[in-house]
This record gives C-alpha cells, structure tokens and sequence, in this order.
C-alpha cells in the first residue's frame, strides 16, 4: 500500500524544473509509450508509462532507486506517438540528472575498456552515439596516457564502440568479439564447405540480427526454428555492432553471404547504429567487388516496425541471389 | 426530414450554396447560388429508371467508397428531396437516361445554375461536422490494411441498406469476421491532432459493438479506450449492457497496427493498464473510432456569416452557459455539430432550442438591441468631408460599419454590440459609445488619480474577462497589493491609446491594460484589434520616454483571479523599486508631447474641464484649440 505520508509532494516539480522534465505533467497514462517500448520485449518490467506516473505521484525513492530509469535508451519510438506530445526520454533524462545528483549509479552492463590495450586513437569517442566515451588520463603501468573511458551515466550497451576499436580494446558483456566468433562457429558451421565451392545443396547464409529489429518473441521463434546448415542466426544488440572483420572471417569460411539486419532508418533503438551498421557493410560490399568477389554477398535489410515477419522472406530472396551464377567482376 | 418537406411553411433548397449574406437581425438578405441538378425538379419522380441505364459507375461517397453509384443518382434512398441529379465531372453524355425517363421528361442537360436572393429574419447555422481522416496516423495503417476501417465504414458495412445488405465482411476476404477490436480516440484526445474529446464516440463504438455481437454472437470484440466516457441518461447502463454481454474493454490506448502479409489479420498492440502488461491481440477486423472535426468549409461560412470559430475550429457559441446556441452576430442560431461534436439528443435539443430562438425573431414587430452601442458624430467624422479614412471599418468584429468617401460612416445600430473597437480606432474621436464616453472614462481617470498617482496603478479590464478576473481574485481572497485602481469597459479594443496617455498625463505610476485572451474575446476580434493598438502603443510609451516596465499588457480571463493577483503583485513590487523621483521626472518629460497629442479633445469645453489639473498653469483648451 501507498500511504500519502510517504509520498514526496515536490518530487514532480523538481523533475519538472528541469530542462526536458517539464512534460511530466502532462502524462495521463494511456500506455501508448509502455505498448511502443521496444525495451519492454526484453524487459518486463521496464515500463515508462509506470515510471511517469510513479514520479508524478512522488514515489521519489522508489524512481530514483530503480533500475529501470536507466533502460530508457532515448530511441524515441514513443515520442511521435504520445498524443500528449511528451518528450518521455527527456523525462526520463531529467529524472536520472537528478538520481545521478544523488549519487545513484546505472545498473549496466557497460562497455569495458582494456586500458593496457587501448592506444587512445579515440575512433570509440566519435563511433559512441551517445557520446558516452571520452579520453582521460589515466595510470597505465606507472605511466599516464590517454586512454578511453566509458560515462556510466551515460552508456547503452549497444556496442558501437566495440565495433569501431581497432585494437581490440573494447568488451561488452555477452557481445565480446570472442563470444560471437563462438556463436557464429557452434557446431563447426563455418568450417563446413559452401554452395560455391560445391560443397552445399543450398547457400549458406549467415545472418547477423540486431536484437530489436524483431519485433515480437513469435518472430524470433520463427527465426530460430528456421536456423539449419544454411542458415546461421548471431543476433547483435545493435546492427552497428557488426564487425567487418567477423563478415570476412565468415565469407573466408564455409559462409556463401551475410546478411545483416538493423531497425530501419529513424526506428533505431541507439540513435545512429543503423547508420553505421548499413555504412559499413556498403563499404565492404564496394571493397569485396574491388578485390574480385561478387558483389551481393554481404546485404544490409532494414525492417521497420510494420515489417512484421518480412525476415524470413528476405533471407530466402538473398539466398536465391546467391545461386545465381556469379557475375565475373575483372 | 419527409414531414420538413411536406409542411407548407417549410422550403428546402437542396444543392444550394449561400453565397453571400447582408443585413442584419430580422433583416438578412441571403444570396444562394443553386447547383443546376440537370433533372426539372416538377417532372421527376424519383423512379430511378434513368440510374438503372446508366453506364458509369464512380464511387459512392456515402458508402464510404465501398459500393459504387451511377452519374445519374440520388445522395442516397432517403434523400429529400428526392430528385435525381447529374454528376457533370463524370457523365459521359450518352443520354441514355433522357430515353429511360421518356414521357416524364426530366432531364434538362441545358439547366444552368441559379442566382436567388431570399430576405429571411433570422438564420440557423446547421452545417454538422466531419469525420477525421485516419491515414495520417501511420501507426495505425489506415489506408495501408484493408482490414483497418473506420466506424463510418463499419455503419455502412452492418446496415440493411448498405453495400452488402447488412453483413458485415471483412474488406480484404469477404469473408465474416471472427474478432473486432475498436479503437477510441482516433485524431481526438491527441495534441498532434485535436486536442479536444468527440464527445459522442464512446457511444457508438459501444452501440456498435452490441449491435455486432447481436448479429455474430461467437464475435470477439474488444474496445480499447483511455476513458469510457457515457455521462448522459441510461448511457452508463448501456455501458454496462455491453459489459454484460461479453465485450472485452482494454484500458490503454493502442500504439500500433501491425498486418500478417498473409491473412491480413491484424495485430493491436496495447498496454492492458489493468494488468499493467502489453497485450499483443489478433484479430480479424479493427475499427477506428475517428474524430468528429469541423467542416473543411468552416471558415469560409464563418466569413460569410460572421461568426467566430472556437480554438478546435466549431462555430463558437455568443456564450457557453448562458446563450449556447445564439452565435455571436444577432439572429444567427447554432444547432448540431456545427457548434461542436455532440450526439444525435444534444443535436435535436440544441436544434429545437434555435428554432424557438429563431422564432422569437420571426414572431416580434420590434427587436431590442444592446443600450450600449456607437454612433457617429456626422459633424466630425473627416470622411463626410472627403477624406479618405475608414479607419472604423476593420475594427469592427460584426461589420456593423460602412464607410464611403464624402458620407459619414454609417453604423447599423442593429449589428452593435457595444465592443467600442470603432471608438477608440477612430483618430478624430468622432465616435462615441453609450455609457462609455470618452469623458467617462476621462472622468474616472481624475477621480482615481487625484491623489499621489505615482504609487496607482491604473488597470484598464474588459468587462467580460479580466474585469471577472479581478472579480475573482476579490471573491477568491487572493492577496494583492492595493495599489491598483481599476477602469471597467466593454472591450480592451475601447481601450484609447488616448486613456493610456491621459492617464500618464495625470501622474500615473503604471498602467495595465488587460481583456481577453484572444480565442475567449466576446466580441469575435475586439481583442485582435485592441492587441495590434497595444504593441504600437508599447512603442509610443517608450519614445516619450517612458519606462518600458510602468507599461503593461497582460490576457487575463474570467477564470484567472490567480493571474489577476499575481500581475498586479509584480507591478506593484516593480512600481515600488522605481525610484520615486524617476516616475515624477518621465511624466513631467512626456507631459508636453501628450498634451499635445491630446489637444483635440481639449477643444472641446467638457473635456477641458474634466482634463483640467488642480495648481495647473498649462494652456487650456480654449487657447489651443
């Protein structure tokens, strides 16, 4: 029970006294935000619609100790659909400067820096769509170097940054390079040889699927059961956290094409890594053809939010155009 | 509607457009321009044989597109009058209907449009609404899915007369639907769109669903809604009726409609706030329940007929509580959703309630107009000379005014309403308002500012807003400082320019001048008007040089005796750090330019007088003038 002596009466109006926060009263819980969340598919109790409505009651300690404020990735998928016209990100924002003020940390998983591995070239700093990133000095073996650090308050895992690091510096829980280089090769799938060289019925394909660009559990439960000896499912957190390197491992192995699929434009849960994730597999696809391979081997879909079930059927369109015979390129 | 067109005393001028109105209360002259229907009204009997033969087929609005019509048709079976009429745009003339009407002959391909002019006492504004257009929410993929409709589709889908004979189908199969999830608030309740509530869909989502589950009993039909809102009488019993009967209401408002390519079944995503889960629900069918949104031409008939619109762009009533259904310009009466959305009892009351006020009209030899009205000294006013001014003309919210050059302006007495815009507009002080002369008010000014007026504030109100303001912090107890000296008039467009430099003249700390905000003005535009004089009035009472803050402008509404309170708080506090010294050296610096701005007032002896200053050695009227 929620006795009124326990509620903090000024709670909404020191969220509201902060740039972003001023919306807060306009919510009137319609759950339009909670049904969009694409966090809320993975975590049931993330709900922004609850967490408005608890800071609007001045459930203070409650908001601010929660690890939930933290989940909010500023994707603003809701943001267009409020019919109240709530920045609910920005509230969001408001309510963590004042946890942050307070001295509550975010839950994580972070993205880690090896500091004896980093060279400070700061790609990460640039790559990290939230500007989470930057170089500090730091103490590595008794000397001082600028060497990358992550803002706690401000990371989102998506794992942008481990993409970009050229040294190999960077880990993300459950998304280190090691771990996916497992997955894609569980069973010996790579070594197994590929339609081209003769070796296969069908053409093996190796899809890289950002977590959120499938939009419900029934999808990925079609997309799982589908996983065969032509096909390899490796979900990302984010389309921006494939690596080329990982891409060219895969082709170099018993994989025919690769096929990587993000959120489409706008719809991107951590800003910008659809951009950077279709960036680079264009660029590579260019650089494949310039080294003789076809081009076409490495394709990046975008599924929308209305692309419901459009997987699948991509998938097989990418696998009929690798049986095509291949065009030479000189 | 049969019964209208049968009574003696009623004509019904179908496909006709009002073009044009002039006049006043009990004396309008309406201009209407009648759309040739190319079928002689006298000699068709609305047998329809002339439809039948008819090649072309385009889609029939009225059935929402789902069925189509011929180029010969009526708007639909019930149409009154019932007369065939020629869609131009898509008659290919092949006169096949002039050989199917034979003998009656009807058809007149040479009919043209007719100009008529009809003198009528009062008007009422009837022109109901429209529905809004969904496919501007792509979350819900009207337009996108087959099976995504509106509620008007749904009325035609479930109606005996309809385009499939009461069954209802699902638009991409034909075939029965099994499920319907509705939603609410589509365009409505949603600052993108409409701010404000429809009002009347709750019901008929409800009705709807009864009336499906009432055909197709194993139907799973689910209403998803922020609020139910049904507060009229026996309407929360239906509600509950619904409830009774199994019909599943999701509290929360769905974020988005996604289509299986396959079926075309769709999935509705919404957070059920009673599990405080998201439901993810198939169904067959999905019905928007979409907004009720004034007619595209509303502004338009708002120009010919004088009216106003309210913020969400209905015909504003003359007052919410007290006249709702008399418009603002006399003799023009409001009924149904032309005034805003409302149900089929609150249309027929509001209906029956202009035709009594209508009739008042219609039934009285004589009409009392508003004691306080303008009128023009024909002896002053420069245009009876021959100058070209007609400054009076575009204050005027009611076009009550006419100006010719080398006539006096002339105003309709009828069409007053006391707004005293044309008053304080007119450079020549020719007009003078009843009740609210120019010495009136100049008097008040003496009698407020008699003594120590640097510490006054003089606060001018509108009658209608701010002065219930002021009434309002009063009643409410709110605390003010009791600097403030208040000057009540009709309207801020009477506020003068001229009131605001006397009232410096005579030694004013600050001046405050205040009415309505702009879309609650009594009088259509007065605020408008008064807003545009005080931006160039801020500009004046600098250059005499004139502190920016003793100046003010502030909206202040009935309602608001809080911001009343408030305003006259902060004036008071920035009144009270102005050195005193400063106050008296400004007024002393602007007092010759006013006085000279003001001299053409002191030509008259009355207002000599009332300017005159006690221990005053300036010039009176006499010598200036």
């Amino acid at each position: 029970m929620i006795r009124s002596s326990e509620l903090d009466r000024g709670f909404m109006r020191e969220v509201m006294a902060i740039p972003g926060g001023e919306n807060l009263i306009k919510c009137w819980s319609c759950g339009t935000c909670a049904a969009t969340c694409l966090v809320r598919r993975y975590d049931p109790t993330f709900n922004p619609r609850l967490i408005l409505r608890k800071a609007g009651m001045g459930m203070r300690q409650e908001v601010l100790s929660s690890r939930e404020i933290w989940l909010c990735s500023a994707c603003d998928a809701c943001y267009p659909r409020c019919p109240q016209e709530i920045h609910i990100s920005e509230v969001m924002k408001a309510i963590r400067t004042i946890a942050i003020a307070e001295g509550y940390e975010a839950p994580g998983p972070f993205a880690e820096v090896d500091t004896a591995l980093c060279s400070g070239c700061a790609v990460c700093t640039r790559a990290c769509p939230y500007g989470a990133i930057e170089r500090q000095p730091v103490l590595v073996n008794g000397e001082e170097r600028m060497v990358a650090q992550v803002d706690h308050t401000l990371c989102m895992h998506c794992g942008v940054c481990v993409a970009a690091c050229p040294s190999g510096s960077i880990t993300l829980e459950d998304y280190a390079n090691d771990e996916l280089i497992a997955r894609m090769g569980a069973g010996g799938w790579l070594e197994e040889g590929s339609y081209q060289q003769g070796e296969a019925t069908e053409p093996r394909i190796l899809a890289f699927v950002c977590q959120w660009s499938m939009r419900s559990d029934a999808e990925w439960a079609t997309l799982d059961a589908m996983q065969s000896d032509s096909l390899r499912i490796v979900n990302l957190p984010c389309s921006g956290r494939v690596d080329p390197g990982m891409i060219l491992l895969a082709l170099s192995q018993g994989a025919d094409g690769v096929l990587v699929a993000g959120c489409s434009e706008g719809e991107c849960h951590y800003k910008r890594g659809t951009y950077l994730g279709r960036s680079k597999v264009a660029l590579l696809d260019t650089v494949l053809a310039q080294m003789g391979i076809q081009p076409g081997r490495v394709r990046f879909v975008e599924l929308g939010a209305f692309d419901r079930g459009a997987l699948p059927g991509l998938i097989a369109e990418m696998s009929a155009a690798l049986k095509q015979p291949a065009v030479t390129v000189a | 509607m049969v019964d209208a067109a049968r009574h003696p005393k009623v004509e019904i001028l179908s496909y006709s457009e009002v073009e044009r109105v002039d006049g006043y209360i009990g004396n309008f002259r309406v201009g209407i321009n009648r759309k040739p229907w190319y079928v002689i009204a006298d000699n068709c009997t609305g047998c329809g044989d002339c439809a039948v033969v008819c090649p072309i087929e385009v889609p029939n609005t009225f059935e929402m597109g789902l069925a189509p019509r011929k180029a010969i048709d009526v708007p639909h079976g019930q149409a009154v009058p019932l007369i065939y009429s020629i869609d131009m745009d898509n008659c290919i003339q092949c006169f096949k209907c002039v050989t199917a009407c034979g003998h009656r002959d009807a058809i007149d391909f040479g009919q043209q449009p007719e100009y008529v002019e009809l003198d009528v006492g009062s008007i009422i504004v009837a022109t109901g609404f429209e529905s809004f257009d969904p496919t501007v929410i792509p979350e819900y993929g009207f337009g996108a899915y087959p099976n995504v409709i509106t509620a008007m589709e749904l009325e035609r889908l479930d109606n005996s007369a309809g385009p499939t004979v009461g069954r209802l189908v699902r638009p991409s199969d034909g075939r029965e639907p099994k499920s319907m999830a509705i939603i609410q608030c589509v365009g409505s309740r949603d600052k993108r769109f409409n701010e404000y509530c429809s009002g009347f869909c709750c019901m008929y989502a409800i009705k709807n669903a009864i009336l499906m589950k009432q055909m197709i009993p194993d139907m799973e039909i689910s209403i998803f809604y922020m609020d139910i809102r049904t507060p009229a009488k026996g309407y929360e019993e239906f509600y509950n009726r619904a409830r009774e009967m199994g019909i599943r209401f999701v509290h929360g408002r769905p974020s988005q409609i996604t289509e299986d390519p396959l079926t075309h079944n769709l999935y509705v995503e919404a957070e059920d706030q009673e599990l405080g889960q998201v439901l993810e629900l198939e169904t067959d069918l999905v019905v928007l329940s979409a907004a009720a949104i004034p007619r595209a031409d509303a502004g338009e008939v708002s120009t010919k007929l004088t009216l106003s619109r309210s913020p969400g762009g209905f015909f504003m009533e003359y007052h919410p509580k007290l006249r709702p259904v008399d418009s603002p310009t006399d003799g023009i009466f409001l009924a149904g959703a032309a005034q805003g959305p409302k149900d089929i009892p609150a249309s027929v009351a509001q209906g029956s309630a202009a035709a009594a006020r209508a009739a008042r009209v219609l039934s009285s030899d004589t009409w009392e107009i508003e004691p306080i009205i303008a009128s023009v000294d024909e002896n002053v006013c420069v245009s009876a000379k021959g100058t070209k001014c007609g400054l009076c003309v575009p204050a005027c919210p009611y076009g009550a005014i006419s100006c010719v050059t080398g006539e006096p302006a002339k105003i309709t007495s009828a069409k007053c309403h006391g707004c005293g815009g044309c008053v304080a507009e007119c450079p020549h002080s020719a007009i003078s308002q009843d009740h609210f002369t120019d010495a009136e008010i100049v008097a008040q000014l003496r009698a407020l500012l008699q003594d120590n007026p640097e510490e006054k504030i003089v606060a001018f109100m509108c009658h209608w807003c701010s002065y219930g303001g002021a009434d309002m912090a009063g009643t409410s107890h709110f605390e003010y400082p009791a600097d403030s000296r208040g000057i009540r008039v009709m309207c801020s467009a009477r506020m003068d320019q001229d009131f605001v430099l006397e009232a410096y003249r005579r030694g004013a700390g600050m001046v405050l001048l205040s009415g309505c905000h702009p879309q609650d003005c009594h009088y259509i535009t007065g605020q408008q008007v008064a807003a545009k004089r005080f931006d160039r009035l801020q500009q004046a009472v600098e250059r005499l040089g004139i502190s920016p803050e003793r100046f003010r402008v502030e909206w202040i509404s009935a309602a608001e005796g809080e911001k009343y309170a408030r305003v006259i708080t902060e004036m008071s506090q920035t009144l009270k750090s102005l050195p005193k010294e400063q106050i008296l050296s400004e007024n002393r610096g602007a007092r010759d330019s006013i006085e000279r701005r003001l001299r053409r007032w002191k030509a008259s002896p009355q207002m000599a007088e009332l300017m005159a200053v006690a221990g005053d050695d300036l010039p009176g009227g006499e010598e200036l003038s």
